[in-house]
């Protein structure tokens, strides 16, 4: 009796040790979020970028080296902002030390939608034995001009979307197309997580079980997939698919994780 | 009891003709919401530059432009053309409001600040 019990209380450890071991099931997102997506005459017309690598739902920053490509498209045309980047440093409040995160500040002209987007160097990630390389995107409209939102930008791999990427209430669905090199991805895997730093957000999310963190939603034959935001602030949506290249890590040929990923924002309706 | 039914009939055809008017009333707003008009302008090489335009980006034609200074004293006002663009001289060092009427109650505003003007001299 007494063995048998010990034999069970053993079998809890290891299996409590075992899900401890594989970590938090937290997914890692590039994150591009500005100080405001609907820039109006009456606003501050500079936003503000915040560029992170997130675990966007339990605020933990990952160290983030200066990006490949930072810019912005609007009309059709696409400007370098790589030089506007300055270096910051962050922390969520259970993390010891603070890491690396990107900041950059944009003057906004001209009426339309301005989609920024963003290339990190790749990220090593040990944990998972490849490098990680999200291509970010969001887009800030401006001046009462809807336009240019649905277009693709032309990045190895990106989310075009087919919801109007702002104005959106909570709740309501966001519908995007996964691409790889122009072409959509069938079946592709989207995970889905709140920016739990959301500004306004005033009820931190707990996940009371791994698998809330992060939403995983798979894309139909054409690429196309839906979710409905149910919380007020920044949500972000990554398609991943495994590079057809690989990068050395010491010598070794590593796999690439591309992530096309697109943010956007909802409010309560009220 | 003839009476109670006219009495009724009377109140229906209220409340029907009532709620037409709630229906069409919210069909109105609904369609001035979705063709908002848009002015945008700015200063460059002493000219003020508008564009004018509906949110998915389709010109407003033939829209007359009004251009009032800071004690909305009318300046001057044009006429968009086929782009929705309409220019001018600097008229003032002033905050100038311009107005963008498309007729049919599409109308909207927009300040350029002296300061703008100032920077586009």
């Amino acid at each position: 009796m007494n063995t048998k019990k010990t034999r069970i209380m053993t079998a809890m450890a290891v299996g409590l040790f075992v899900l401890l071991a594989a970590g938090p099931a937290a997914a890692h997102f590039g994150t591009l979020i500005p100080s405001d997506a609907i820039v109006t005459r009456e606003d501050q017309t500079t936003v503000t970028l915040d560029i992170k690598f997130l675990h966007p739902l339990e605020r933990h920053f990952m160290e983030m080296v200066k990006p490949e490509q930072f810019g912005v498209m609007h009309k059709g045309k696409k400007t370098d902002l790589l030089e506007s980047l300055q270096a910051r440093q962050g922390k969520s409040p259970d993390q010891a030390e603070s890491f690396t995160y990107w900041q950059a500040e944009y003057p906004i002209r001209r009426p339309g939608d301005h989609t920024f987007y963003l290339e990190p160097k790749p990220y090593w990630e040990p944990a998972e034995d490849l490098f990680i390389v999200h291509y970010t995107k969001v887009c800030v409209n401006a001046f009462g001009l809807e336009k240019g939102w649905d277009e693709p930008l032309g990045l190895e791999t990106e989310i075009v979307p087919l919801t109007r990427p702002y104005g959106l209430w909570t709740n309501n669905l966001f519908t995007g197309q996964v691409l790889y090199k122009g072409k959509p991805v069938p079946y592709a895997e989207v995970e889905i997580e709140y920016f739990n730093d959301s500004p306004g957000n005033i009820n931190l999310i707990q996940a009371p079980e791994a698998p809330f963190v992060t939403q995983v939603v798979k894309a139909d034959v054409n690429g196309i997939f839906s979710y409905a935001m149910p919380k007020a602030g920044w949500w972000g949506f990554s398609a991943l698919s495994e590079a057809e290249w690989t990068l050395k890590h010491k010598g070794q040929d590593k796999g690439v994780e591309i992530g096309a990923v697109y943010w956007v924002h909802t409010r309560d309706m009220q | 009891m003839r009476n109670h039914s006219f009495k009724r009939s009377v109140l229906i055809r209220g409340l029907f003709i009532f709620s037409l008017g709630c229906l069409m009333s919210l069909l109105l707003m609904a369609s001035t919401q979705a063709h908002k008009v848009n002015l945008f302008a700015y200063a460059e090489g002493g000219t003020v530059f508008t564009e004018s335009y509906f949110p998915d980006g389709k010109a407003v034609k033939g829209g007359k432009v009004l251009v009032y200074d800071s004690r909305d004293a009318l300046l001057l006002e044009g006429v968009t053309d086929q782009d929705g663009l309409f220019h001018f001289e600097i008229p003032k060092m002033d905050d100038l409001t311009i107005v963008i009427d498309a007729g049919m109650g599409h109308r909207n505003s927009f300040t350029l600040k002296k300061a703008d003007l100032e920077a586009g001299q």
